[in-house]
Order: structure tokens, then C-alpha cells, then sequence
């Protein structure tokens, strides 16, 4: 039986979403299929790493209890021995428990984890592993990366200006001039590496945007601000695969009155914020229609836009791609990339005829599958250098 | 919306147009508390209500907290997000003790203030402090032998029991036993605008015998004691408090 080791938490401000994804959306399917022995890790938010069967119960988070465990139990260390060793004090005579691991499945959201740096460990320790690798992981999370890397393929996103907190701060009324010149009211700030909508503004209005600009850059030392999309629909689209792409169906969220669809909408009213629609569900993330109620025409570009940007990014394993429809025009836009969606957005996964047992399998096939690629690969090659010096 | 204020994100709703009127929520409570209250008020009035610092959807503060420096945070959020003239002010429970110490001070300025189960005598918790002392002493040894995790539920139950908000925002705790040992009953009696107190009749934790003692300071103001609401006066009476405030800001 295979070892599979599902790492969740770690430093963001998404833990407590990490934490449901993994115990519900992966381990808990992976479980149902007889065919893994499942190894929970979970990264506390102060980094500190944990490997027990306690903490695949949910009651422990939710409790407060995790806080007495983390005091009494061992700390993880890793072995990388061309592969990956999960090894802990055994608190029995001095002895270490050991557990190779043979996949690894990631579900960590945000920093320290979604974000590439999880990814480059795993790499490292030459593990399998589910979802994005590093560099696809790491311009993903990056909203400017991400949008610079598609349009170099030809694929439109919001007009936008980015900049870090060190040149924003040299020349403030440089880049507000810029701003004001080269982009229409009203405006979205947003912190460029953030997920979750947070630290995330509207504006309408020059002093709006002097504030919410100090907001992006509490968040994050890169902020961007693009232009909104007038006569909005946002939809997004979740697909897996390495090279034979598979995507779920176009979905629609439902934002709250206000029209934004926030950390708030998506995490904490579990849709009671959503404007429930006829045929609106209550999803992971709020409610939401699965199929959108868009045009024949929109959804197909929303898929082809959607399949051309993990493509571009170089997503593998799953992604979900946001877009922004401006529905007067009839044109679709690239938002972001989510390469970890919070709960595998299984929701939609179901919908389109995936189970969520067929889903974590799937998955950890396809991690499988481009490892084997990768091993085929050379990447060492012999040279008497050492022995001119 | 959010804006950052001293270093600290701060989440805040403005809503509605007309006057500007201003919610300050209590301690461990957040904006939301006056969701109620505010879908009236909006009617009439801007209606602006902020996430204190470490609150809500505010960051936590990077130091100790009074009611001093609560009020002064107040007046900088509402000068960033333009809000010049300030028609009234409303508090609930720490919030109007914050109210109180603003507007006091100086360092906060509004033509009417409404006080709702207003915190900030705290004669009584001196009280409760010497009690918890000497309980906490006693009660020291024995615990101590008790896994950590215990030791603590234990002590939250022993401060809640004697109603003592210590842990209800535990990353907070220097700040809550700073703001507790202020008392602002004196610089009650400098507030010179026309002022609404209102109280619960089965309150405990700020019994309506407060509003007796802030209606006596205060020149112009106007005591209503509700019956059958507790110290959450606008969820336990919202259409009676939604009346009183809207007839008293006309």
C-alpha cells in the first residue's frame, strides 16, 4: 500500500481554509479508497511541522486542543534520501519513528506553501507530489507575474500598473499621475501575491486610491491596480491534468450586494452573503451557478481562455483560472490563477460527474505520472573538471 | 473597506448619506454588532462604524492600548477617511466609555452622543480585581498540578464567573487590564453635548445604576432604562432603541 503524506496549514493567512481542505477534500476520500495508508503533516503557524493520526480530526483544531498537542508532541524532521522520510521521536526509549513517503499531496493555500516554496522542498527530495511545481506554483500566486507571462500568449487581462513598495514610495505622486493618465476609473488594488480577495480594493476615486494602495502594500511589498470590468460577470473555471487537460465546468459566483465576492463571501458566510439565485448553490466558496448562466459563445471563450492560461503558466496537476466576462462586450478577461482552489473546489468537480474519490485519485496518478516523465530526464552529466583544478 | 491607520489595518462600513454618526463597538465585539442599528440610522445619516484594533477584521495593535489612545485612533481613522464633521457619536459599552474620554479630551468632537450600556465605572471591578486576587492565590497550588490546557479553562471560567472580560480577547490582555483601570465617571461630567443614555434593566455587566451615575454628570442628557434587555440593549430592545436614538439625533 502506498504512503501518501497530505501537508496542510503553514503560514498564511489561509491556514484554517488548509486545514478543511486537507481533512475533508483529501484525506478523507484518499481514505475511502482502501488503496493508501494516508500520513497527515500539519504546519503550524509558527512553521513548526507535526506528522500524527490525531490531527486528521477536525474536532482538534476547532477545540483548541491542537494548541496542548503542538506542547506535547514531537516535531517532524524531514530525511531526504532520494525521496522523502517523515521522522519523529518515537517518546519511547530514546527511539525514532520513521515513514518514507512515496506521494506527496499539498494542501497548503497562500504562502509558505501554495505559493512554490512547498513545491521546491518536495522537489528537493525528489518526492512525487500533487498539483503545480515550483515556477508555474510561483508565478500563479503572483498576480503581475501571471498576467505578464499570458500576454506574452496573446491572452487579455485588465489594463494595469504595478509597482513595489520601494518605487511606490520614491515617487508617490509619479505613479498616481500614472494611474490617472493611463487607467480609467473605477479601479481593483490588490496586493500581487495574496489570495483569499484580501487586501483587495475597489476605488472610485483619487483618495480611495491613496488608501487602498497603503492597503496592497500592508499586505504585500508588490501591488497592482487594473482597471474593473465594466458590466461584470466573474466566472472560473477548475481543470486538472499535466498535458491532456481536463476542465469542470464554467462556474459563476455570486457576490454579495455590494458586488464583491471577498474572503468574507467565500469563506465566512458560507453563501449566506451570496445573492441566492434561482439554481445557486452553496458551495465550498458561497453560492454559485454550476453551469454559469452565460451565452453559448462566452462559455466556450471562458473555457478556451481558461485552458490557454494553465497552458501559458504551465499549471500541472490543478488550477483554477478566474476570469472577468464584460458581457456588454462580449469579452473575456484573465483575473488569477488559483493553483491550490480551497477544497480541490470539488463542488464543481461533482457536478461535472467527478466524484471526490475519483478527483484524489486522479490527481495522485497525475503526480505519478510526471514524476516517472522526470526521472527519464538527465540531469547530471560527467566532466574531468574536478580533475584540472 | 479597509485603510491603514498608525500601521494597522482597520476594517470599517460607510454607509447612507446626510450627518455623519459614528458607532464605536464594545470590547470583544466588532462592527457587526450594530448591523441593526445601522440599516435605520443609514436612512437619515452617514453612517460609519469601525473594527477597533483587535477586533473584527482590524489588526491587533503592536502596543498597549488605553481609552485614550482608542480615542485618538478614532479621531485619525475618520480624519483618513475624510470625515470632518462628526454630527453624533455612539458607544456601546467600552465604546461609549471611549466616546466619553474623546470627546472629554477634546480629541474628539461631534454636536450629540449617544451612550449605550456605556462601560468606564469601574469602582466595581476594583472590586471583583482584589477578589480574583485573592482567589487566583489560593487557588494556585493546587492547580498547578493540572495539565496546562486545564490550568487555562479553568482560569477562563474563574474570570468569566466573575464576569470579567480578561479573556475574552486574550491577545489583547495588557491593553483590557489598561482600559479597566480607567475610570471616566469625573470626565463625564466636561461633556457639554446633549446626550442619550440608554440601559438594560437586567444588565450586570454595566447595570443601568451607571446610566443613574453618567445621567448625573452629564448636564444634557436624557436617561432611558429598558426593560427586559440586558447589557446588549439594541438586540434586546432594537425597535424601542432604534426610536429613542432616531427621535433624540432629529
Amino acid at each position: 500500500m502506498k504512503t501518501i503524506a497530505v501537508i496542510f496549514g503553514s503560514r498564511s493567512a489561509e491556514h484554517d481554509i488548509s486545514i478543511v481542505t486537507a481533512l475533508s477534500a483529501i484525506i478523507k476520500p484518499l481514505e475511502a479508497t482502501k488503496k493508501y495508508k494516508i500520513e497527515a503533516v500539519y504546519i503550524a503557524k509558527d512553521g513548526s511541522w507535526y506528522w500524527d493520526e490525531k490531527l486528521k480530526d477536525i474536532k482538534l483544531y476547532q477545540s483548541g486542543a491542537i494548541d496542548e498537542f503542538m506542547r506535547k508532541a514531537p516535531k517532524v524532521q524531514l530525511q531526504f534520501d532520494n525521496g522523502l522520510t517523515l521522522v519523529k521521536s518515537s517518546q519511547f526509549a530514546g527511539r525514532k519513528a520513521y515513514k518514507k513517503i512515496d506521494v506527496v499531496f499539498p494542501a497548503t493555500h497562500g504562502t509558505h506553501g501554495e505559493d512554490g516554496e512547498l513545491m521546491g522542498l518536495l522537489e528537493m527530495a525528489n518526492v512525487p507530489y500533487v498539483g503545480c511545481d515550483v515556477p508555474s506554483s510561483a508565478v500563479a500566486m503572483d498576480k503581475v507575474l501571471s498576467k505578464l507571462q499570458t500576454q506574452a500568449y496573446g491572452i487579455v487581462s485588465p489594463k494595469m500598473k504595478f509597482f513595489t513598495k520601494s518605487e511606490y514610495s520614491e515617487n508617490v505622486e509619479g505613479w498616481l499621475k500614472a494611474i490617472k493618465t493611463d487607467l480609467k476609473m473605477p479601479l481593483f488594488v490588490k496586493p500581487a501575491r495574496l489570495g483569499s480577495s484580501i487586501g483587495i480594493t475597489r476605488v472610485e476615486n483619487e483618495k480611495e486610491l491613496v488608501n487602498a494602495i497603503e492597503v496592497a502594500l500592508h499586505y504585500d511589498e508588490k501591488a497592482l491596480v487594473e482597471e474593473a470590468v465594466a458590466n461584470l460577470i466573474e466566472v472560473t473555471v477548475p481543470i486538472i491534468g499535466n498535458d491532456e487537460l481536463i476542465p469542470a465546468s464554467v462556474e459563476q459566483p455570486l457576490p454579495k450586494d455590494d458586488g464583491v465576492f471577498d474572503f468574507e463571501t467565500k469563506y465566512m458566510n458560507q453563501g449566506k452573503g451570496g445573492k441566492k439565485m434561482s439554481g445557486g448553490k452553496a458551495g465550498a466558496q458561497g453560492y454559485s451557478k454550476i453551469p454559469a448562466d452565460i451565452s453559448k459563445d462566452l462559455y466556450d471563450k471562458s473555457l478556451e481562455t481558461a485552458l490557454g492560461v494553465y497552458k501559458a503558466v504551465g499549471c500541472q496537476g490543478i488550477a483554477r483560472i478566474d476570469l472577468l466576462i464584460d458581457s456588454k462586450a462580449k469579452k473575456v478577461y484573465f483575473n488569477e490563477i488559483n493553483p491550490l482552489p480551497g477544497s480541490l473546489y470539488n463542488h464543481n468537480w461533482r457536478a461535472s460527474g467527478w466524484s471526490n474519490v475519483d478527483l484524489v485519485t486522479r490527481l495522485v496518478d497525475l503526480a505519478e505520472e510526471r514524476w516517472n516523465a522526470k526521472q527519464k530526464l538527465t540531469t547530471t552529466f560527467s566532466t574531468n573538471f574536478l580533475k584540472q583544478f | 473597506m479597509t485603510v491603514i491607520i498608525d500601521g494597522i489595518a482597520t476594517n470599517y462600513v460607510q454607509e447612507g448619506s446626510g450627518p455623519t454618526v459614528v458607532l464605536l463597538h464594545g470590547w470583544g465585539d466588532s462592527l457587526k454588532t450594530f448591523d441593526g442599528l445601522a440599516k435605520s440610522l443609514k436612512r437619515n445619516y452617514t453612517v460609519v462604524r469601525l473594527d477597533l484594533p483587535g477586533f473584527g477584521g482590524s489588526d491587533a495593535p503592536k502596543e498597549t492600548f488605553s481609552l485614550s489612545k482608542y480615542a485618538a485612533f478614532t479621531a485619525d481613522f475618520l480624519n483618513k477617511i475624510g470625515q470632518e464633521h462628526i454630527y453624533a457619536y455612539l458607544g456601546h459599552s467600552n465604546g461609549g466609555a471611549v466616546c466619553i474620554k474623546g470627546l472629554a479630551s477634546g480629541v474628539l468632537c461631534s454636536d450629540k452622543l449617544v451612550l449605550i450600556a456605556s462601560a468606564g465605572i469601574r469602582s466595581d471591578y476594583q472590586g471583583k480585581k482584589k477578589v480574583l486576587r485573592l482567589a487566583a492565590k489560593a487557588a494556585k497550588l493546587p492547580t498547578n498540578l493540572l495539565p496546562k490546557q486545564t490550568q487555562n479553562k479553568l482560569k477562563k471560567r474563574v474570570y468569566g464567573a466573575i464576569g470579567s472580560d480578561l479573556f475574552v480577547a486574550e491577545h489583547l490582555q495588557d491593553t483590557f487590564k489598561k482600559v479597566v483601570s480607567e475610570d471616566v465617571v469625573a470626565e463625564a461630567a466636561m461633556i457639554a453635548q446633549p446626550t442619550l443614555i440608554l440601559y438594560g434593566k437586567q444588565d450586570t455587566a454595566t447595570p443601568p445604576s451607571y446610566g443613574e451615575r453618567y445621567a448625573h454628570q452629564i448636564e444634557k442628557s436624557n436617561l432611558i432604562i429598558l426593560d427586559r434587555a440586558g447589557h446588549f440593549v439594541h438586540h434586546d430592545a432594537p425597535t424601542k432603541v432604534d426610536t429613542a436614538i432616531e427621535e433624540f439625533l432629529v
